[in-house]
């Protein structure tokens, strides 16, 4: 049994009439896996994530087949008992550091805050844990940090206190939202390296929201493709970054500048995301794609298994069996 | 080729109020930095938040006036300029911000905005106005019928070709990008880059394209200037910094940047810590405490710029890096 297993998840804002944001989307990560959900903004990756957390408030509507972490079904706890694990079992850290921290408590206290809470700690020990985590999150001189302000700190040290304050609870599945996105190349680097051996050492899943695919190519194992709100290929890396086989990857693989060296132009896809009121009949990619074809207008095709990964498309690329 | 932009030694430093009764501390927050660049060239300047990337700008712009040094647009010393060269001279640098949520007013109709520079900077008829403005968001990929639309009516990608277009509208003779695609998708950020590149090869635009994202850089650029806390560490043509970086901030930047291909052969260089604080700055070379190669001479002497394998480099231990 995965730890965490999401089947047909909808995510809709309006009544049962409105575009979905995530349109039936499947999902499922193991202990000590790591899933990159990839896509463009708007495409659902952070939406999905916030259902899961009960955290979609009306008129937001979330529906699924099933919503299950750790053996509880997520759809069906009340208030209480879902805070019970999110925080706890299920944490996240978000992208903008600045943001995620009460800019009127000190770091330390709000580390204390989720150790109290979810752990009964006293407020002794608590203390002394939080001055170990922060030492596990690899900031000098933790036990002086304890009394400092967000604002004292710099981004990069905010998002160590942030992952601090996630693995608190030591949760099985650490959820993050572009954690690297608000910071520098060297300090990115830094704080990937720290959630990876973090993710190790407790045998966390994690789940790496992002659009920079080249983290992925980097950290994850598995990786799945939305487009939106659809997930177009979920597939293994780096398999599926030497052949991707949805239009849409080998788009957004193509996108990269890494990729053009030395070319004059970026290959783009024209155009952009449809919006809620523009949404194609046939295949959502169908008015951007460069191999489309007249069944890819009419009919919107599922996601199937194909010779290396899922794929939501009628006719995948890069399917020749070596 | 004709060159447009000249910067000797420029510097910038500001004064900080550390308190009532001690007295104000020094940030040097650009120092000494000097290139040149040709009509239709690109300059990436590359580095960490805090290494002095955007005060550049700010005075490449004469948003801010340098502390001292020189600054040469199209010939004409910027220092000592009266108030009606200065005005002359604004036309001749425009500037594109990083975020385009910020930089467009929300209560201002897209044509207008974009008409403004004309309406300050030049005599033409309103209809001549409109004109241009028309055939410049042609030549940007907006349609006809967004000039009378509103910045919240755009998507990111689309704001930030507003802004292009808005800083072309003069035809100036530096652009100045201060990471104009941070806040944008991949895909969006290929698109506005090739606009970008299609904007440069059309007007001969000379740009200064700043950014942290070195795959980017990679793409845009002719000449790479890497900056750190102020003072330019690595200056030359890019295949050289690409292909051989000489000094070690420079190999830790690339070596930090994630790349699609990652050859597990190869491994990190990680560099410890962060920037370190620009009020007190480190004696000798200012990245002697995160340099894995730091040697004595590092912590006492400052390495000045020096010519080595067709670039500039401030490291004493660059010939280390030339045979490997």
């Amino acid at each position: 049994m995965s730890l965490l297993e999401i089947k047909n998840l909808n995510v809709r804002f309006g009544d049962a009439s409105a575009v979905p944001v995530v349109d039936g989307l499947n999902l499922s990560v193991d202990k000590g896996q790591v899933l990159a959900i990839v896509g463009e903004s708007g495409s659902g990756k952070s939406v999905t994530m916030m259902a899961l957390m009960g955290l979609i408030d009306a008129p937001g509507r979330v529906n699924a087949d099933a919503l299950t972490f750790d053996g509880h079904n997520m759809l069906t706890l009340s208030a209480r008992q879902r805070r019970q694990i999110v925080g706890k079992d299920m944490a996240m850290v978000f992208q903008d550091p600045m943001t995620a921290l009460n800019p009127s408590y000190t770091v330390g206290f709000q580390i204390e805050e989720v150790l109290r809470l979810h752990l009964n700690m006293s407020k002794k020990q608590a203390r002394q844990r939080a001055i170990e985590l922060l030492e596990t999150v690899e900031i000098p001189a933790a036990a002086s940090r304890m009394n400092a302000y967000p604002h004292q700190l710099s981004g990069g040290m905010s998002q160590r206190v942030a992952i601090a304050m996630a693995i608190a609870g030591e949760p099985k599945l650490l959820i993050a939202d572009e954690p690297t996105t608000a910071l520098d190349v060297t300090i990115q680097a830094q704080i990937m390296d720290l959630l990876l051996k973090l993710q190790r050492e407790q045998n966390m899943g994690l789940v790496l929201i992002t659009h920079d695919l080249a983290v992925v190519a980097e950290t994850a194992q598995r990786v799945c493709v939305m487009y939106a709100g659809q997930a177009v290929e979920v597939g293994q890396v780096p398999g599926l970054f030497d052949r991707p086989a949805h239009p849409y990857s080998e788009a957004l693989l193509a996108a990269i500048p890494e990729h053009s060296l030395g070319a004059a132009r970026l290959s783009t896809l024209p155009g952009i995301v449809p919006g809620r009121f523009d949404r194609p009949q046939g295949c959502l990619l169908s008015p951007r794609c460069p191999y489309v074809q007249d069944t890819c207008r009419q009919q919107r095709p599922a996601l199937e298994p194909k010779a290396y990964s899922q794929v939501r498309c009628f006719f995948p690329l890069n399917q020749e069996v070596a | 080729m004709t060159v447009v932009l000249t910067a000797r030694d420029l510097t910038r430093h500001y004064e900080v109020s550390r308190g009532l009764f001690k007295g104000h501390a020094r940030v040097r927050a650009l120092n000494g930095v000097s290139f040149e660049l040709e009509a239709g060239k690109t300059l990436a300047v590359v580095g960490e938040s805090g290494c002095g990337k955007s005060t550049l700008a700010r005075a490449l712009t004469l948003i801010e006036e340098p502390t001292s040094g020189s600054l040469k647009i199209a010939g004409q010393e910027v220092a000592g300029a009266n108030k009606a060269e200065r005005k002359q001279l604004r036309k001749d640098v425009q500037m594109v911000f990083q975020s385009p949520y910020a930089s467009l007013n929300p209560r201002q109709k897209i044509g207008d905005q974009l008409a403004e520079p004309l309406l300050i900077n030049t005599a033409l008829s309103a209809s001549e106005r409109r004109e241009k403005v028309q055939a410049m968001m042609k030549q940007v990929g907006l349609r006809p019928e967004h000039y009378q639309r509103y910045p919240h009516m755009f998507s990111g990608g689309q704001r930030q070709r507003i802004a292009l277009a808005r800083a072309m509208m003069l035809q100036p003779k530096v652009l100045v990008a201060d990471e104009p695609t941070s806040a944008l998708d991949v895909s969006i950020q290929a698109q506005v880059l090739n606009l970008f590149m299609d904007l440069q090869q059309e007007f001969n635009t000379a740009y200064v394209f700043i950014s942290h994202n070195l795959a980017v850089v990679r793409h845009v650029a002719d000449t790479v200037l890497v900056m750190y806390l102020g003072r330019p560490v690595e200056m030359g043509p890019k295949e050289a910094i690409y292909t051989r970086p000489l000094h070690p901030y420079t190999q830790a930047l690339l070596s930090a940047t994630p790349t699609i291909h990652p050859d597990p052969l190869k491994p990190k260089i990680k560099i410890v810590g962060e920037l370190p604080n620009p009020l007190n700055p480190p004696s000798g070379c200012a990245f002697h405490k995160r340099c894995p190669y730091a040697t004595e001479v590092c912590s006492t002497d400052e390495p000045s710029l020096r010519l080595l394998d067709n670039r500039q480099v401030a490291c004493h231990h660059a010939e280390l890096f030339l045979q490997a």
